[in-house]
């Protein structure tokens, strides 16, 4: 029997802290809160059933999951859609494991559930700046013209595979970074926002 | 260069005229070449010399000739500068592009030991020798010379300006842009686009190259709408900086088209700073997709050939009227004109206006028109002239200007040149469009440009200002409407009038005519080309370098082929044109690299463990994308070789974990998970147990081997599959391709599961005992409970979920055990305390790669892309109950030839010897040439459990020849031993360590 113990790390927090980065001012041009709080899982649609699945999800949760690249969002539990079949289900207050366990139950024979609360990195950005700052590295365009809230994107930043949807017209984005990336791209993020100001929020 | 501090007085301008777009209440000091220069905000690097009297700034590049600025905008040959100085320094700058600012500091290159005083000008005087294909006549034989002789002389005769020889300490960076329509150019045609454009509501982005934006317009005295160009340009300004949807980017050169609509395009953020502010970049390089671009980026001025026109002196007249009008700049004292060429007129109108005195306009047509004429009254005009030499001591004094009734010399300091325009058109040929000849203009048009891309004004060959705003605001208004937005072109007010009317004036006489002034290319050099058979153009470019330069030809091209038809016979459109490809005007390699640079070259990835092994003062390496923890050094080991015998001997009699997080992971679900992976590997997995894992290998479709792994079965419809870390990435790819296109039939989904789990190799003696104290009760790792081979989701350390895997690579009785990752460097200081009453030691790669070779363990050096499962010892896996990925073609003759190379291991007979990876295998006594190669060695390593250098190869025949004597030939490396080929298994042969 074990007497150790184990504490968790995430992927960001000491790479991030809490603070202000970059040029000096008042009113840090974009802001970001790293999502530590979030159980996140891979749901996979089995051959066949995904009217089925959305009929599941829609009586267990209340939410549609998206055909597009969109998102559906209740709040406490999301579905972004994550490619033809697949989303990225995140939730807050629930473990890891046992929000796996939950979708796994609920969503048996219809889909394939994987945990991927440890595989990613959450990011929140906001602020005035936000877009000039991903515009530094993100290949695509996220005008309000073409990319809104609900809208996702598996997409690339600095390099780095990321998957971002956009929560609010604020705009408030959120960055899921495959977790080994987290320090490659946490140093693209500094570099691009430093010109802007920085605010390093808790979560 | 000095770093005196600028004097507060003494920057008097002599050469100043009143008016221009200058910022008088904003006087500015530079140095060029260490002298004090002044200026104001609006000037150029050129305005402020020539304001202050320097029109000699530089050598030329053969001939060491001296040089004056010669335009007024990015196509400049001559005035190229050293900007900057240390590790800022930048080399072949064009002066005619610096914007002024407080402190710069400029010094002038190619000249030693002074400008005006230059020993290579030598050089001149044996021009002949120094003629087209110089190079390539002299430097011929012997080829020994090449390297040592040859080579370094032109080197250090070549090249123009030093570069800084020393970090960039700037930072560059990259961006991306959408809109719906791209203006490319904000002159009057520009202007007009954006303006229409962006009345639809559609996104724009405009881009300038200059600082100012108005192009001609701020250099001709125009007038649109009854108020000056200058005013009109601003009121434009005004209304489009008003809408939120358009992006108006001064000082940003689009340099290429891309495929996709994209654009590539450079921002000099700082470069109008002495140095970026904190956290600015110095440059920005811009991708901009753009569903529509207007290509109005106007015409450039096309010089005349004749002799001696390159004196400082000799300017390009609409370069002249950029000086008088819009940097407020008089040129010269005395100045003629020679044009064939209504526009050229323009400039005589504005030196008379300017109160210059100007000696002479001489028009090549045989009639000047009588409205130009009376634009200019009292000017002396001679027709049917030209210039036929200059003469200059550096500066131009004297030309003589020739007609039919004989020549005659005149004293001037400045000659105005005008050969027509051509349209700025390098950009359209970008996706392969062939420029197509204007007979009207005398110059070159877009013949097809690329999709999505339309031209307007004087870059489409309109070459007055009315036609130029209707074309623009047209273009404007169609570019919104094919995007979605309905607007309406807007009409222009009047206009002043104008005419363009141009008559070619091709020079063929001798002397030194230059062409391409930047790489000193004359009329004598293209007639040589010709002569010696070097007629298409692109010969012509190769032999000569016309075109060649910084500039690429913009100023010479046109000129040269024209030279070239006539020498041939042939009309200009059969001559055609070179390629035009990006960068349409010169980017910065920094700028391409981007943020990319130093440590941040490419994203890279850390393992769960990597502050816990700094830490431990690891050396790192990088292993693909990942940084890996290579070996672990204790205080007091002499080298790397020394901490990697202790960390093997300490896992082989003890106990060592090492980080295999790296190894690509895949989730495997699905009723047909089983099936799929049945296909994907040679051998079977629907029938393991859940519980167990199985090492697994597959094939490429062309039968030879792609990569391997274990995979465990977790229940009855899921699966953990591992690739190596190398393929993790390309075998994901592989079943998306299988399970999209070849068996979409099958109900099975993967995900990846790399960064979700940190998993460590516990490996050793003692590694039972050690991973005794981390799992919780009521899980037991006791043999009979947890044989080799067998797989369990646990809890460990007091409820953290674990899966452990009993696998070993080493040899050793060994486990994996992985964590979700937040638990990764925890667990790293857990094993450690745990083991410690054991001395466990962490071991990195090279430990874990040595290990696998004294198992005889294939990895990536043995899967290489060329053998087959047989030929690494792993045929008798291929299961012939079913079909998998590489079947068929593994079964070619070829791939079954008993010949192939085979899996051995090799041990040298003198044990002291070393073997090296990459080492040939011969026949004992055999000549060491390729006809006697039987085989090579893939992996070498020192072998701390034997203490001899051991090594893997493939080997002819090498099954059968176990116990025979082969010769290792290492050429590179001058190492030649004989080795014994034995068995690819140098520790427990029986595997007996695995499973007790």
């Amino acid at each position: 029997m074990s007497d150790m113990v184990l504490s968790a790390r995430s992927g960001l927090e000491q790479l991030l802290l809490p603070g202000n980065y970059g040029i000096h001012t008042n009113k840090p041009g974009v802001v970001i809160a790293l999502r530590t709080d979030l159980a996140l899982a891979s749901v996979m649609v089995r051959k066949g059933k995904i009217e089925d699945l959305r009929l599941r999800v829609h009586d267990g949760f209340g939410l549609m999951l998206p055909l597009t690249a969109q998102r559906a969002d209740s709040g406490i539990l999301s579905f972004t859609w994550a490619g033809p079949g697949q989303w990225l289900a995140a939730t807050s207050g629930k473990t890891p494991v046992s929000f796996e366990a939950e979708l796994r139950d609920l969503l048996s024979g219809l889909a394939s559930v994987m945990n991927q609360s440890d595989g990613r990195c959450i990011i929140r950005v906001s602020g005035p700046k936000a877009r000039d700052v991903m515009a530094k590295g993100i290949p695509i365009d996220l005008d309000p013209r073409v990319f809104g809230p609900g809208d996702t994107a598996l997409t690339l930043a600095g390099h780095i595979n990321v998957h971002l949807w956009q929560v609010d017209a604020a705009p408030t984005y959120e960055f899921a970074v495959f977790r080994s990336f987290a320090a490659s791209f946490s140093e693209w993020f500094l570099a691009a926002s430093a010109a802007f100001g920085l605010s390093v929020v808790a979560g | 260069m000095s770093a005196a501090p600028f004097p507060s007085s003494g920057h008097l301008q002599p050469h100043r005229l009143r008016g221009g777009l200058i910022d008088r209440s904003r006087p500015l000091r530079a140095r060029f070449d260490g002298k004090e220069i002044g200026g104001f905000a609006g000037d150029t690097l050129a305005s402020a010399l020539l304001a202050n009297g320097n029109r000699l700034v530089g050598r030329s590049f053969k001939y060491h000739r001296p040089r004056g600025i010669f335009t007024a905008g990015p196509e400049e040959p001559n005035a190229l500068v050293e900007l900057r100085g240390d590790a800022r320094r930048e080399p072949n700058t064009r002066a005619t592009t610096i914007e002024m600012f407080d402190g710069l500091e400029a010094a002038s290159q190619n000249r030693w030991p002074s400008l005006r005083f230059d020993l290579l000008s030598i050089n001149s005087l044996f021009s002949p020798l120094f003629s087209a294909g110089f190079y390539y006549k002299t430097f011929m034989w012997p080829s020994s010379f090449w390297e040592r002789v040859y080579e370094p002389l032109i080197r250090s005769a070549a090249g123009l300006g030093r570069a800084a020889g020393e970090a960039d300490p700037d930072h560059y960076e990259q961006a991306y842009a959408f809109c719906d329509v791209l203006i490319i150019g904000a002159g009057p045609a520009g202007l007009a686009a954006a303006q229409s454009a962006a009345r639809s509501g559609a996104r724009v982005i405009v881009c300038e190259q200059d600082f100012a934006i108005g192009g001609r317009l701020l250099a001709d005295a125009r007038e649109i709408g009854g108020v000056p160009g200058n005013v009109w340009v601003a009121g434009v300004v005004d209304e489009l900086r008003g809408h939120a949807h358009v992006q108006l980017m001064p000082r940003t050169s689009v340099f290429a088209i891309y495929d996709g609509h994209t654009y590539g395009a450079l921002e000099r953020v700082s470069d109008h700073l002495p140095e970026p502010p904190p956290h600015q970049p110095r440059q920005r390089l811009w991708r901009i997709v753009a569903k529509r671009a207007i290509l109005a980026a106007g015409a450039i001025e096309r010089p005349i050939v004749f002799p001696g026109n390159d004196r400082p002196g000799v300017m390009m007249a609409s370069a002249v009227r950029s000086y008088i009008n819009r940097f407020a700049v008089r040129p010269g004292e005395r100045i003629a004109l020679f044009t064939n060429n209504d526009d050229g007129w323009r400039t005589a109108k504005a030196l008379s206006t300017s109160g210059i005195d100007v000696a002479a306009v001489i028009d090549s047509r045989p009639e000047a028109p009588p409205h130009l004429k009376s634009l200019c009254p009292g000017i002396r005009v001679i027709t049917e002239a030209r210039v036929s030499a200059t003469k200059a001591s550096p500066l131009l004094r004297q030309i003589t200007v020739a007609t039919r009734h004989g020549s005659e010399s005149m004293s001037v300091d400045t000659l105005a040149i005008s050969g027509g325009w051509n349209p700025d058109i390098g950009l359209t040929c970008h996706h392969g469009g062939r420029p197509v000849w204007n007979e009207h203009l005398a110059a070159f048009v877009s013949g097809q440009a690329p999709p999505g891309l339309a031209i307007a004004g004087a870059a489409n060959g309109r070459m007055l200002l009315h036609d130029c705003l209707a074309e623009g605001s047209e273009g404007g208004r169609i570019a919104a409407e094919d995007t979605g937005f309905a607007g309406s072109a807007i009409t222009h007010a009047h206009v002043d009038d104008e005419t363009f009317a141009v008559t070619p004036f091709w020079h063929l006489g001798r002397g030194k005519a230059f062409v391409d002034f930047q790489n000193d290319v004359t009329v004598d050099d293209i007639v040589l080309s010709e002569r010696e058979g070097f007629r298409s153009v692109e010969h012509l470019k190769r032999y000569t370098t016309l075109g060649m330069a910084t500039d690429q030809g913009k100023l010479s091209n046109v000129n040269g082929l024209a030279i070239m038809a006539a020498l041939t016979g042939q009309a200009i459109p059969a001559v055609g044109t070179t390629s035009y490809r990006p960068p349409h005007s010169p980017v910065a390699i920094g700028a391409l690299a981007g943020h990319s640079r130093g440590k941040q070259f490419r994203p890279i990835r850390l393992t769960p463990s990597h502050q816990w092994a700094l830490e431990q003062k690891a050396v790192f390496v990088e292993t693909g994308p990942w940084l890996r923890a290579q070996y672990f050094p204790h205080a007091g080991e002499t080298g790397w070789l020394e901490t990697v015998a202790r960390e093997v001997r300490t896992v082989r009699s003890s106990v060592g974990f090492c980080d295999v997080s790296t190894l690509g992971k895949i989730e495997v679900h699905g009723p047909d998970a089983g099936n799929f992976l049945n296909r994907l590997y040679i051998n079977m997995f629907s029938t393991l147990a859940v519980g167990r894992a199985r090492y697994g290998v597959m094939l490429r479709e062309d039968g030879l081997v792609f990569d391997d792994g274990t995979t465990s079965r977790l229940a009855k419809d899921r699966y953990f599959m591992t690739t190596t870390t190398a393929n993790a990435g390309p075998v994901f790819q592989h079943m998306q391709f299988c399970h999209q296109v070849l068996w979409p039939e099958l109900d099975v989904q993967f995900v990846s599961a790399t960064d979700e789990w940190a998993q460590y190799s516990v490996a050793g003696p003692n590694a039972r005992h050690t991973l005794a104290k981390i799992v919780d009760a009521p899980f037991s790792v006791a043999n009979a409970d947890f044989p080799y081979m067998a797989v369990a989701e646990l809890k460990v350390c007091g409820g953290v979920p674990a899966r452990l895997y009993r696998l070993s690579f080493s040899g050793e009785l060994a486990y994996e055990i992985g964590v979700p990752t937040r638990y990764g460097d925890a667990l790293a200081r857990a094993l450690m305390q745990a083991g410690e009453v054991f001395g466990i030691t962490p071991y990195g790669t090279e430990a874990l790669g040595i290990m696998r070779i004294e198992k005889g363990h294939v990895a990536g050096n043995e899967i290489d892309g060329r053998t087959t499962a047989d030929d690494i010892g792993l045929g008798r896996m291929m299961s012939a109950k079913k079909d998998f990925v590489g079947r068929v073609m593994a079964a070619r003759p070829a791939l079954l030839d008993p010949e192939r190379p085979k899996l051995v291991g090799l041990r040298p007979l003198d044990a002291d010897k070393r073997l090296y990876a990459g080492a040939h295998l011969l026949p004992v006594g055999a000549a060491r040439i390729a006809e006697n190669d039987q085989g090579v060695i893939t992996s070498a390593a020192y072998s701390p459990s034997l203490n001899h250098w051991i090594g893997l190869g493939l080997l002819v025949r090498g099954a059968e020849r176990i116990g025979h004597t082969v010769m290792m030939v290492d050429f590179m490396r001058d190492a030649f031993i004989e080795a014994e080929v034995c068995a690819p298994v140098f520790v427990d042969p029986k595997g007996e360590r695995l499973r007790v």
